[in-house]
């Protein structure tokens, strides 16, 4: 089936055959699981759409799914802006993403044994002790110490994106606080909501049972002794970006969500403060970074956390997930070393790919990225969200000047990659009441216990709503589609 | 032969406002090891709370304090017991060829060893200008060279309290040339570590009495790692090698892993914190 202009909803889809159109294939005929999905679609005209629309951002805003923007000025409360057409992905496809980013997350948690303990893998001269002594995230106070079932990253969330060759890229793994989850079951719930009908024509795997997983996994790592672990989620507040999916997952999960004054410690032991006096935690699913759990250890300003927390986690009466510690092996500059890594730990090929990394630190790499700086991409290594990226083909001549001379001041800071061609899907487009072409990414969520590995079927993908724009963090503006994965 | 000392610790903390909900860490409690063996530890405090023994992120003994009931002024008391053996700082086999040593610390193996004790922190950071401050004679063994570091410290800086802080960068200090026994140590962990040398920063008390500086008060030293002999204690704002005068609380990159007090306080106004300490011994 080749797209039609008499198609009511794609009469003025602009297909540029040079990107890789997640819908249709270079010759424009429809890839065959998207038939059924536009012909369905065909049925309603763009105003139905323009309708949905609205009330599906209603619905968001009156659930209050929204998160916060933080800029110079204020905060901002916005809501995700939610998109009508699915993003499908095949069961073949989806098999090897999945083994793919299990694969991942198990050599990163290898990993992080490793360099909190013997530290095989920088005396073999495999990653270089650089990117561990000069990571402000690697935390000396876990040297040496064993956490609960050997899990570090308990939650990972791992961000691919399809590049114009079809094939899925890696381009970070996120093991602090990936955020995001709640959207991906929101997202499912909306579009149910909106056009139910769709559903019985396709056999999607469920996201629903996320939350029940988390439990579970969350379970799997209490501290030795405890029979049924007693496990609570601590957020930084009302203030924070991803207060909403806070409460989501601790609902949903059952648990409670607190706040660091919810909290007190007592002989190494952590208590909840209940109408029934306190009540021993055993597992605390943390959603604040590691320098503020505890201002006794870390940051002494910060009124996030627990005083003592620290001390109960190390005597082992208490499961920090993901572990303190976690962000060295989420530094970009690590990432460039994952293909290694994996062979190191695991013996295996990666299955997954990564994209060519060019460090700064390095002088021939340096030399490379100032030369070609207009085909780069230059990351720093340890900003999330999206800020301080630079583009290199979107710089002018002085902007360019100007990041020469920020790489040359803190080469240790940056990155540089080659400008990946995220695929492009379709996506209802406010402004111009039509779908356009824009970019995606995907970000998926993996659980690791002790015995136990899940990965959630379907994932966030992400959409960068502005045309031509190649950077699709929440924060940056970018929206996000439900994501189904066939099953087989 | 063994020491028998008693160690006194006082605090004192006054609050211009009352404080509805405090805690409190102690770092003051000497640590077990070769030379020393901890007898008994008591503490005492004006506040009505619990005193709990817990650790550091470093595995350090602490006492801690959660005091939930208002008040102005909290009195905190340490008093331990603790045998000291006597040291010979050296009694250590010197190595025959320096170059061996020298090697040694080159590589990687060594390197990835001491990482934390080699890298340079916020407080032990030389700046351009100074870096090359004082450089190692590759003539003489590590110990040589260490002992000379410690005797250069000691002179280039004159003791004087007050005029430094605990956060007081090198900087500063290599420029006014006056500091107390934290700015010594960092000065001389700086520039070990600036040559090579894995050195940690020491917390502790040491005997008063015989007209050291730093008695009557909390001290600190420096231990270096010399290889093929281990970790030498080296106090640069005495000149000596440690000895049985030392009594080790705990070690870290710098001060700032080795505060004795630390504290999160629900109030608000000024406070004012005085302490002392007495050290004593029965041979």
């Amino acid at each position: 089936m080749k797209y039609n202009k008499s198609n009511p909803i794609f009469s003025s889809y602009q297909n540029n055959t040079n990107l890789f159109d997640e819908i249709f294939d270079k010759n424009e005929n429809v890839r065959p699981t998207y038939k059924k999905i536009l012909e369905l679609y065909s049925d309603h005209s763009i105003q139905d759409f323009a309708n949905l629309n609205e009330k599906a951002k209603a619905s968001f805003f009156n659930q209050g799914i929204t998160f916060q923007v933080y800029s110079d000025k204020k905060a901002q409360e916005k809501i995700f802006p939610f998109d009508l057409f699915p993003r499908i992905i095949e069961a073949k496809e989806w098999e090897t993403i999945e083994k793919g980013v299990i694969q991942r997350s198990k050599a990163l948690n290898l990993f992080l044994w490793d360099v909190y303990h013997k530290k095989n893998i920088i005396k073999e001269g495999i990653v270089p002790m650089d990117l561990i002594s000069t990571s402000g995230n690697y935390l000396r106070q876990m040297i040496d110490f064993n956490p609960p079932g050997g899990i570090y990253n308990h939650i990972s969330g791992t961000d691919l994106i399809k590049h114009s060759d079809g094939k899925y890229y890696v381009l970070e793994d996120n093991i602090r606080c990936p955020s995001g989850v709640s959207y991906v079951i929101c997202n499912r719930n909306a579009l149910k909501r909106a056009l139910f009908g769709v559903f019985n024509h396709y056999e999607i795997q469920t996201v629903t049972d996320y939350s029940e997983n988390l439990l579970e996994m969350l379970e799997s790592v209490k501290p030795k002794g405890v029979d049924s672990p007693t496990c609570v989620l601590i957020t930084p507040g009302v203030y924070n970006s991803a207060y909403y999916e806070h409460c989501y997952l601790a609902k949903t999960s059952g648990i409670e969500l607190v706040e660091g004054r919810d909290l007190f410690v007592e002989k190494d032991f952590v208590y909840m403060k209940t109408i029934n006096g306190p009540k021993r935690v055993d597992v605390i699913y943390r959603r604040i970074d590691d320098l503020f759990i505890d201002p006794m250890e870390f940051r002494k300003d910060s009124v996030l956390g627990v005083p003592g927390l620290f001390a109960a986690y190390k005597k082992g009466n208490v499961t920090l997930a993901n572990a303190p510690g976690t962000g060295v092996a989420d530094d970009k500059a690590i990432y460039t070393y994952m293909p290694q890594i994996i062979k190191y730990y695991l013996n295996e090929e990666p299955i997954l790919n990564n994209v060519h990394t060019y460090h700064c630190s390095n002088p021939d790499d340096l030399k490379y990225i100032l030369e070609n700086i207009a085909n780069l991409v230059i990351k720093p290594v340890d900003e999330a969200g999206g800020y301080g990226i630079s583009i290199g083909n979107r710089l002018t001549k002085e902007e360019i000047e100007k990041v020469k001379m920020v790489i040359k001041e803190n080469p240790r800071k940056y990155i540089a990659q080659p400008i990946m061609s995220l695929s492009v899907h379709a996506t209802y487009i406010d402004e111009t009441n039509s779908f356009e072409q824009r970019h995606v990414d995907l970000r998926t969520y993996t659980l690791l216990g002790q015995d136990k590995e899940f990965v959630l079927k379907g994932g966030l993908t992400r959409v960068a709503l502005q045309k031509g724009n190649l950077i699709v963090n929440s924060s940056q503006g970018g929206g996000s589609k439900d994501t189904w994965v066939l099953k087989k | 032969m063994a020491f028998d000392y008693t160690i006194k610790y006082k605090s004192e903390n006054n609050y211009e406002n009352p404080v509805h909900e405090a805690y409190w860490q102690f770092l003051v409690t000497p640590e077990n090891n070769d030379s020393q063996e901890l007898l008994s530890s008591n503490f005492n405090t004006s506040v009505d709370a619990r005193i709990e023994n817990s650790i550091n992120g470093y595995d350090f003994e602490t006492a801690r304090i959660h005091c939930k009931k208002p008040f102005e002024k909290i009195n905190f008391e340490a008093e331990f017991r603790l045998l000291k053996k006597e040291m010979n700082p050296f009694e250590f086999t010197p190595t025959l060829d320096n170059h061996l040593d020298y090697d040694l610390i080159e590589s990687l193996l060594f390197k990835v060893e001491f990482e934390s004790f080699l890298k340079e922190t916020d407080l032990t950071k030389l700046t351009e200008k100074n870096k090359d401050i004082y450089l190692f004679n590759k003539d003489l063994s590590i110990f040589e060279n260490l002992d000379a570091l410690n005797k250069w410290v000691y002179i280039q800086l004159y003791f004087k309290t007050g005029v430094t802080d605990v956060g007081t960068l090198l900087d500063e200090i290599i420029e006014n040339r006056h500091g107390v026994c934290q700015d010594f140590s960092h000065l001389f962990c700086a520039i070990a570590r600036r040559n090579k040398i894995p050195t940690r920063y020491v917390s502790g008390y040491l005997h008063q009495g015989e007209g050291f500086f730093g008695d009557s008060q909390m001290h600190a030293w420096v231990e270096a790692f010399i290889p093929n002999i281990g970790w030498i204690g080296f106090d640069p704002t005495n000149n000596f090698l440690v000895n049985h005068n030392h009594i080790k609380i705990s070690h870290g990159k710098d001060y700032n892993d080795c505060a004795p007090l630390k504290g999160v306080i629900y109030s608000s106004g000024k406070n004012e914190t005085k302490y002392s300490v007495e050290v004593s011994y029965q041979q």
